[in-house]
């Protein structure tokens, strides 16, 4: 897998869409959390409460998860490419199996999504310091910081998802719109039709339970109540999910031609 | 001789068009066999399968005795319709890229730059390439594992002449140093050129195969006329033991002779007759019409 990744890395490094988009996600990343804390909520800033350790991962993932698509559209770019350059064909014809060009994608899926959760840990550190007031209490720092594990596993999720779409329509474009329809659109409206029992096991509806909205208490009071798996709860879920699109990218590269 | 690939009764139907047909071909170790015929005719759909990316419907292969598999890949080099490479990289961060799926070490990259006469553009953007740098650079990513057995479709496409010249020079290069080449070309005068056999394929079927000495051996055509009808010519040649085929054609008498078969001989059987030929015409037939005689003749 590493010598996978080194290659795919080899693909990577030079290429410009990866690095736009990469600083892309990164700054609205920054953009997110810093526009959130600055909503004025009852004549006073959000910030002061967001920014607070330990709560501030819970929100920092919260609204982390709002930018999933970018990652996903550069996953199938990536994938979508090697078909536009007929490089999936030439590798298999120079050694490599159908299960090695899966696992190339997927080895660069798990480093963005390790990247990503790095930065986003940092990005915690950086607003919890700056703006909340540490009452000195820095056992407290990393306290909940689970809850960016949960978002790493929900990156590998959607990029998963991503890749997989990506590998079943082979254009960029059409693979774009089908992803975001499926993940913005599709999976709602199916959603709407089905008991809460059963819905909360959907792909979306897991992947979203693993970043949970802190306010949800409030919502659900609003609202009313929806079943909704824990974010412990949506990890077997959501690790089959990604097993699946991983096992169904390499069915499709098996059964069809290059 | 051991075969490096024995195909057997390969087929590949893509929906109503049977690409393929229950294709058998054995090539010999050391040959450079030539896979001719003209386009559609199932050269890359052949050369497709062999090499792992299209799924055949039915028949089976074997390369060096042994089913494919990975370690079979890694001894061939090969280069299949376009050169397929990463555009925004250059030449040889693609070469890179080429290595590390053969598990081959870089140190010998620059070598198969310089044979493929890239050295000096090495670090140009692959996009930036002409079709036939393009092409160059897909031999040479075929040749960088140092391959027992050099698969090439169309190689000479987009090449210029000194381009063309120099693809020759190179496969009979390489194939001097015993190694097997298949080569798909619909041109006839590469494969003749070039090759030791050939197969040649129309329709997805096969239609000859074998040395090329033998499959190319021209039985020359000769055409007579004058000394007496054309019908008693006719009558006459077809009596002949080493007359294989006689035909009216234009005011003449077509006759193919059994190679090995001297003109003066037929000259000479007319004679004993007693006709004086008026005219006798040798003709080499063309490579180009044995070439359509053998597509045309189609046992449908």
């Amino acid at each position: 897998m590493t010598s996978l990744l080194r290659i795919e890395l080899r693909k990577l490094l030079p290429y410009s869409t990866f690095w736009v988009l990469l600083v892309l996600q990164c700054f609205l990343l920054f953009v997110f959390f810093y526009a959130r804390g600055n909503v004025m909520v009852n004549g006073q800033m959000a910030g002061a409460e967001l920014y607070q350790f330990p709560k501030l991962w819970m929100h920092l993932a919260y609204v982390s998860s709002f930018l999933n698509l970018i990652p996903g559209i550069l996953i199938i770019i990536l994938v979508s490419d090697e078909y536009a350059f007929r490089t999936l064909r030439q590798q298999v014809i120079d050694g490599f199996s159908r299960a090695n060009l899966v696992q190339a994608k997927y080895s660069v899926i798990l480093l963005l999504a390790a990247l990503l959760a790095v930065y986003v840990v940092f990005l915690g550190l950086g607003f919890g310091l700056f703006y909340g007031n540490n009452t000195g209490n820095e056992t407290s720092m990393f306290t909940n910081v689970q809850a960016i594990f949960y978002y790493l596993v929900q990156l590998v999720g959607y990029m998963s998802l991503a890749m997989f779409i990506a590998f079943l329509v082979r254009k960029t474009g059409l693979a774009i719109m089908l992803f975001m329809a499926y993940t913005l659109v599709v999976e709602r409206l199916i959603q709407w039709k089905t008991p809460d029992g059963i819905d909360q096991y959907f792909p979306m509806k897991s992947l979203g339970a693993l970043t949970p909205n802190p306010h949800a208490e409030v919502e659900q009071l609003i609202l009313g109540a929806s079943e909704v798996l824990t974010p412990m709860q949506a990890l077997m879920p959501v690790v089959l999910y990604v097993t699946l699109f991983c096992f169904l990218s390499y069915q499709l590269l098996r059964s069809r031609d290059l | 001789m051991a075969d490096i690939l024995d195909i057997q009764g390969l087929s590949k139907r893509y929906g109503a068009v049977q690409a393929l047909d229950q294709l058998t071909i054995k090539v010999p170790e050391g040959s450079i066999y030539g896979l001719l015929g003209p386009n559609g005719s199932g050269k890359t759909t052949t050369l497709g399968i062999v090499l792992d990316v299209i799924n055949a419907s039915a028949g089976t292969y074997q390369w060096f005795g042994q089913p494919a598999s990975q370690s079979t890949k890694r001894r061939i080099g090969a280069l299949l319709e376009t050169p397929n490479f990463y555009p925004y990289l250059t030449g040889e961060e693609n070469l890179r890229i080429t290595a590390d799926v053969k598990r081959v070490d870089h140190a010998r990259i620059p070598g198969v730059l310089q044979t493929v006469g890239l050295a000096q553009r090495r670090g140009d953007k692959f996009k930036g390439y002409s079709l036939g740098m393009k092409q160059r650079l897909a031999i040479g990513a075929a040749l960088l594992g140092d391959p027992e057995v050099l698969v090439l479709d169309e190689p000479t496409n987009g090449l210029d002449p000194e381009g063309i010249a120099e693809v020759r020079q190179l496969i009979i290069d390489i194939a001097a140093q015993g190694k097997t080449i298949i080569l798909a070309s619909h041109l006839l005068d590469e494969v003749e050129k070039v090759c030791t056999h050939m197969a040649v394929l129309r329709s997805g079927k096969l239609k000859a195969q074998g040395p090329v000495s033998s499959i190319m051996a021209a039985n020359d055509l000769v055409f007579i006329s004058g000394g007496a009808s054309l019908d008693q010519l006719l009558q006459i040649a077809r009596t002949l033991p080493f007359v294989t085929d006689a035909r009216p054609v234009n005011q003449q008498l077509q006759l193919s002779l059994q190679p090995e078969t001297d003109s003066s001989e037929l000259n000479r059987a007319f004679f004993s007759q007693g006709i004086a030929l008026g005219q006798l015409v040798v003709r080499k037939k063309s490579l180009e019409s044995q070439f359509l005689e053998i597509i045309k003749a189609d046992s449908v």
